[in-house]
């Protein structure tokens, strides 16, 4: 309109009057002026004091901000809006909650719930099915298998099987700007361990314009799968972004085609924000959500279903089997050491408390006399001779009889002529000794734990013995020994000796008779007189010798007591004699 | 958090690797870059309290029997131009290899780095040249990387002229 006007009339410029020359027309110009353009001029003056106070310009706007916000996503400008309201948007909250926290609590109360669920109920579905895949396989043949290189490979055996389980699992989606190579979004598959997205997303890039480079492929071409062992890399590409699934095992053909489908939404949802890429990634914040469903986990389908139940039984009845037979032998074992503890326990001077496996070998804990028998030889009786086990017996006295009688001879060291035996704590000696040991005996038998009395009653002494068997000859009618008599006196000294060494070791003083003899001729009176005369020689001989004159009582018996008969000479001889008789004291009585 | 694409250019051996090993603790072996002429390593900066995720194309350097594969650049927001003023022909090549970058990807910001500045008594090129290319505006910055003087320094001011004229 104002062009119009212009072309109909010159208007003379701001501030400059109209000349003198031109006053009517130039009244008749603003006139015209005045009536064509005045509507227009108000019009102007509205709009103009409009646009310049804020209060009207915000009511203006705030009348159409709700169509204008429809009519842009309307036309596809949903990354840019959001782009451009998200740090509103997000100061806005972040100033709600640090007023009132509980404002943005309780809008979100009915969301947060169900999202929290469905978060764990997909985190424990997966675990379940890890774990079903892992209890399955625990007690097959396979299981063992896997087991096996489990150990070998010192991978964890939950691996091994999802390994061997697995038809393919997508353990990483990538979305990367196709130019700058730089990541937009990435999501991970649970329990999966990544290195720095940024860096696989840049060398997957590289990679893929080497690839393009180096073989001259036409633009729109590119490298579309890359495999290493069992994992594979699926990569589509769009105009503007590639997409990349990290695959381990053999995805299949249906699954290149989500990816398809899924990178040209992404493609067309996000077009501008994909065109207008500045390195800024937060706008694709929203496109990971697409890329979750791209994490698919398929396992095989279970073969041999109806065999499973089978090698179950198998497994189980070898499993019982083997459990029985392990049974069987711990129990025999049990038994033989049961056995053992047993018929240790009945030798003497060993008592058996307690036997027990510990550490895979047998202990006997219990006592032993150093007297009693070899653990070890008792061992070998019951046919445990290889099997070493630890015997704990703490050393002590036994009271057992067989021991103590073990002990007695020990101590004692009996002459092989002298035999001990023990009953009812009475320690006997039977046979012949000489007095030496007999002292020993009677002084320290008593001093032997389980000895309360001793028996000798049947215990000879041997100097007694001999004393008595000498006999001194005399000639017809006299008293003066026969020639040669030397020696038997002097034996007969030596075991005097003896014997009054052993009344003096036993307190029971001994007494020695010198019985002197005669033959029956000659008178009976001086007879008589003739053998006393030949005792008291002997005695006097004996005195001489050193043999204290009380332990000895020289007595005559004349033809009374013949040693032999007198039918010869021989026997007549026999009887000039003079012989002994040994005798102890009673013991004297304990004050 | 923003991201931006970065290159390492220059002749063979002037030290590209070096500086990027100064700069930054690498994930990937360096035989990658024999392998397919480039290797990517990241590293995060903060400017002006933003962090700034670089990611490092660290790119094979040039000799007579490799060219730079152009394709590796792009969608660079910039890049450092390796110099090892020990050798005067690097010099030479860099410029050139520039002319090419410019040629195809336009004007990006870039920091010439005249690399080795401990070995400053070893130095060929001539010092006239070097502030004539400041005078037309090509920022230049002396490097060690067996020092480490400049190096960090090179990385964020890549970052801030890639952040005052995005590419």
């Amino acid at each position: 309109m104002p062009e119009q006007a212009q072309r109909r009339a010159p208007i003379a410029p701001p501030g400059e009057p109209p000349s003198e020359a031109t006053g009517d027309s130039a009244r008749d110009y603003q006139e015209l002026r005045q009536l064509i353009l005045a509507p227009e001029q108000n019009s102007l003056a509205e709009i103009q004091e409009r646009l310049d106070n804020p209060s009207h310009r915000a009511e203006d706007v705030g009348s159409v901000v709700a169509e204008a916000i429809h009519l842009r996503r309307r036309k596809g400008g949903d990354a840019a809006l959001a782009e451009a309201l998200a740090p509103t948007i997000q100061e806005t909250l972040r100033e709600s909650v640090r007023k009132d926290p509980h404002v943005l609590a309780d809008a979100l109360f009915p969301v947060m719930g169900p999202a929290i669920r469905k978060s764990i109920t997909e985190t424990l579905r997966s675990m379940l099915e890890s774990f079903n895949e892992a209890l399955e396989h625990s007690l097959s043949w396979r299981g063992i298998q896997w087991r096996i290189e489990s150990l070998r490979t010192g991978r964890p055996f939950a691996e091994i099987v999802v390994m061997h389980s697995l038809l393919y699992r997508v353990e990483q989606v990538f979305l990367i700007h196709r130019e700058t190579g730089l990541v937009l979004a990435h999501v991970v598959a649970p329990a999966v361990a990544t290195q720095d997205p940024t860096l696989v997303a840049g060398m997957l890039s590289a990679i893929q314009q080497f690839v393009h480079d180096s073989f001259e492929s036409p633009r729109d071409d590119s490298l579309g799968s890359l495999t290493v062992g069992e994992l594979e890399v699926f990569v589509e590409q769009g105009p503007h972004a590639v997409l990349a699934a990290v695959i381990r095992g053999h995805a299949p053909a249906s699954y290149r085609l989500a990816l398809k489908e899924t990178l040209e939404n992404v493609e067309g949802d996000f077009s501008a924000a994909l065109e207008g890429f500045q390195g800024d990634a937060g706008p694709f914040r929203a496109a990971a959500e697409r890329l979750h469903p791209l994490l698919e986990t398929q396992y095989r389908e279970k073969q041999g279903a109806a065999q499973k139940p089978r090698l179950a039984i198998a497994a189980g009845i070898i499993l019982v089997v083997l459990g029985l037979s392990w049974a069987g032998y711990a129990a025999i074992q049990a038994r033989r050491w049961s056995n053992f503890s047993r018929d240790l326990s009945s030798h003497p001077g060993i008592v058996v408390t307690r036997v027990e496996k510990s550490g895979g070998r047998w202990h006997i804990h219990g006592f032993r006399d150093p007297l009693a028998d070899d653990p070890a030889t008792v061992l070998s009786q019951n046919h445990l001779a290889g099997r070493n086990p630890a015997f704990d017996l703490t050393p002590f006295y036994s009271l057992d009889d067989a021991i103590v009688l073990r002990r007695a001879s020990s101590l004692l060291a009996p002459p092989r002529a002298v035999r001990l035996s023990l009953q009812d704590a009475s320690l006997s000696a039977v046979g012949a000794a000489p007095s030496s040991w007999i002292i020993k005996f009677e002084v320290r038998a008593p001093l032997i734990p389980g000895v309360s009395t001793l028996d000798t009653s049947r215990l000879r002494n041997e100097n007694a013995a001999a004393l008595e068997s000498i006999i001194l000859t005399f000639p017809l009618g006299r008293a003066d020994l026969d020639p040669g008599q030397e020696a038997p006196l002097h034996r007969a000294v030596e075991n005097i000796h003896a014997l009054i060494n052993l009344g003096g070791a036993i307190s029971q003083p001994v007494a020695i008779s010198l019985v002197g003899h005669t033959d029956s001729t000659g008178v009976e009176g001086n007879n008589m007189l003739l053998s006393s005369q030949r005792a008291g020689r002997v005695a006097a001989l004996l005195l001489r010798a050193g043999i204290p004159d009380s332990a000895i009582e020289p007595r005559g018996v004349g033809p009374t007591q013949p040693l032999r008969p007198e039918d010869n000479e021989e026997g007549r001889h026999l009887n000039r004699s003079v012989t002994f008789l040994v005798h102890f004291a009673p013991p004297s009585p304990v004050h | 958090m923003l991201q931006k694409k970065i290159c390492m250019l220059g002749s063979f051996s002037v030290g590209k690797t070096s500086l990027v090993r100064r700069f930054i603790h690498g994930f990937f072996d360096e035989k990658y870059q024999t392998n397919i002429g480039v290797k990517v390593d990241n590293k995060t900066l903060e400017l002006d309290g933003e962090k700034l995720l670089l990611l490092l194309w660290d790119i094979y350097g040039e000799d007579r029997f490799q060219k730079v594969q152009m394709s590796y650049l792009s969608g660079m927001s910039g890049y450092l131009l390796v110099v090892d003023p020990t050798r005067r022909q690097t010099l030479d090549d860099a410029l050139d290899l520039q002319k090419r970058v410019r040629d195809t990807k336009g004007d990006v910001s870039s920091i010439l780095l005249l690399n080795k500045c401990d070995l400053l008594e070893d130095w060929e090129i001539d010092p006239d040249r070097v502030s004539e290319l400041e005078r037309n505006g090509q920022p230049v910055l002396r490097t060690s990387a067996k020092t480490g003087e400049g190096v960090e320094e090179a990385f964020s001011r890549l970052a801030q002229a890639m952040l005052k004229s995005p590419a």
